[in-house]
């Protein structure tokens, strides 16, 4: 069963410590809503560079072992770069977990399929030895998973993602440079 | 197979103490076999990290996230991967101004004429220029440390990416 977008990351909202979480957002949907969220803990969010999340993600990770790092990515773009389950996995970053919306649909590209086959995606996490990988079904099933991985990452949960082409997402309302800034002064903030 | 490595690795030993002295943090990496011999080096070092990634796109984000915590990186590359890194480089590091400075084993100069290398030597620099990246050559073991400081000084005064392109010789 698929999930409204809105309800796993009003969810994860409800589960971030602002002064040990920092996020990052892949392009795309979850990166429009995210000024949008009152979310307190330092965000960065990708307008674009398809793919980036995860491993950008892990580079802060590794610099800041003291922060859980939690990357918000879509499916279609961990399809294109499937490797950076390995990469983060090598890495052995326990403080890194990546959100994997699922909706099977390029959404902001219009809303074409992904290549038609179902991927396991937390199999393939698995395979690629991340120690803790799951489907998870329901928006209240989050805080717990997020718990459970603290400290034993690189962690991925596949969140089902309804795909709604009429869902009211608002658009980038922040410029990349103010997304820079504004993350590098809520890390400094959070940090005192 | 593999070619052989120089007996002498002042040029190695010279990186690892710039990006010492340089507070770098980070080393992702892909390698190829003139970045094996300087990983060697590099690994032995107790305060660099070395990131072994799966493909460049990766170091590169790598590289930013961790410039965005206010941390130093340095991106190993072929120039193969450099070539890869087009998207990464224009959509992340140019967009957001983030500063990232690439390490590049340039292969197919006129200083390593192998005949499959030779397009990517080639096509290295024009494609550089063409993003708006710049770049240098690495002048030689007695010059690589200093090159190295004043690239990443220029990339954060220009929030910028540059890339120092080296050759087997920069590394003896």
């Amino acid at each position: 069963m698929s999930v409204p977008r809105r309800a796993w990351l009003d969810a994860l909202v409800a589960a971030l410590d602002p002064a040990r979480d920092l996020l990052v957002a892949g392009l795309g949907a979850n990166a429009r809503y995210l000024p949008h969220l009152g979310v307190r803990a330092p965000a960065f969010a990708l307008c674009d560079a398809m793919g980036a999340a995860i491993p950008l993600a892990l580079g802060m990770a590794l610099v800041r072992p003291d922060r859980r790092v939690i990357a918000l990515e879509g499916d279609g773009a961990l399809l294109m770069n499937l490797g950076t389950l390995a990469t983060v996995a090598a890495a052995r970053a326990t403080n890194l977990v990546a959100l994997l919306f699922e909706n099977r649909t390029y959404e902001s590209s219009g809303g074409q399929a992904l290549p038609a086959v179902e991927v396991d995606f937390a199999g393939v996490a698995r395979a690629a030895r991340c120690p803790v990988a799951a489907r998870l079904d329901r928006p209240a099933e989050l805080a717990a998973a997020l718990a459970h991985a603290a400290g034993r990452g690189p962690a991925l949960f596949v969140l089902p993602t309804a795909y709604d082409p009429r869902e009211p997402i608002p658009p980038y309302s922040e410029r990349p440079e103010e997304i820079r800034v504004n993350f590098a002064r809520a890390l400094a903030e959070s940090t005192r | 197979m593999a070619e052989a490595a120089p007996a002498a690795r002042a040029g190695a030993r010279a990186v690892r103490a710039a990006l010492e002295a340089h507070g770098v943090a980070l080393v992702p990496s892909v390698p190829d076999t003139w970045i094996g011999w300087l990983m060697e080096e590099l690994r032995r070092s107790p305060t660099l990290r070395v990131v072994d990634v799966a493909r460049e796109e990766e170091a590169v984000a790598i590289a930013c996230g961790a410039a965005l915590c206010g941390a130093r990186a340095a991106v190993v590359v072929q120039n193969a991967g450099l070539l890869n890194c087009g998207a990464v480089i224009a959509s992340l590091v140019q967009l957001y101004r983030i500063p990232c400075f690439f390490l590049v084993s340039y292969r197919g100069d006129e200083r390593d004429p192998v005949y499959y290398h030779v397009p990517k030597g080639a096509a290295t620099e024009p494609t550089l220029t063409a993003w708006g990246v710049r770049y240098a050559r690495a002048a030689g073991p007695a010059r690589i440390g200093e090159q190295i400081g004043r690239a990443l000084a220029w990339t954060e005064a220009a929030r910028a990416p540059f890339a120092l392109l080296f050759s087997a010789e920069d590394l003896a």
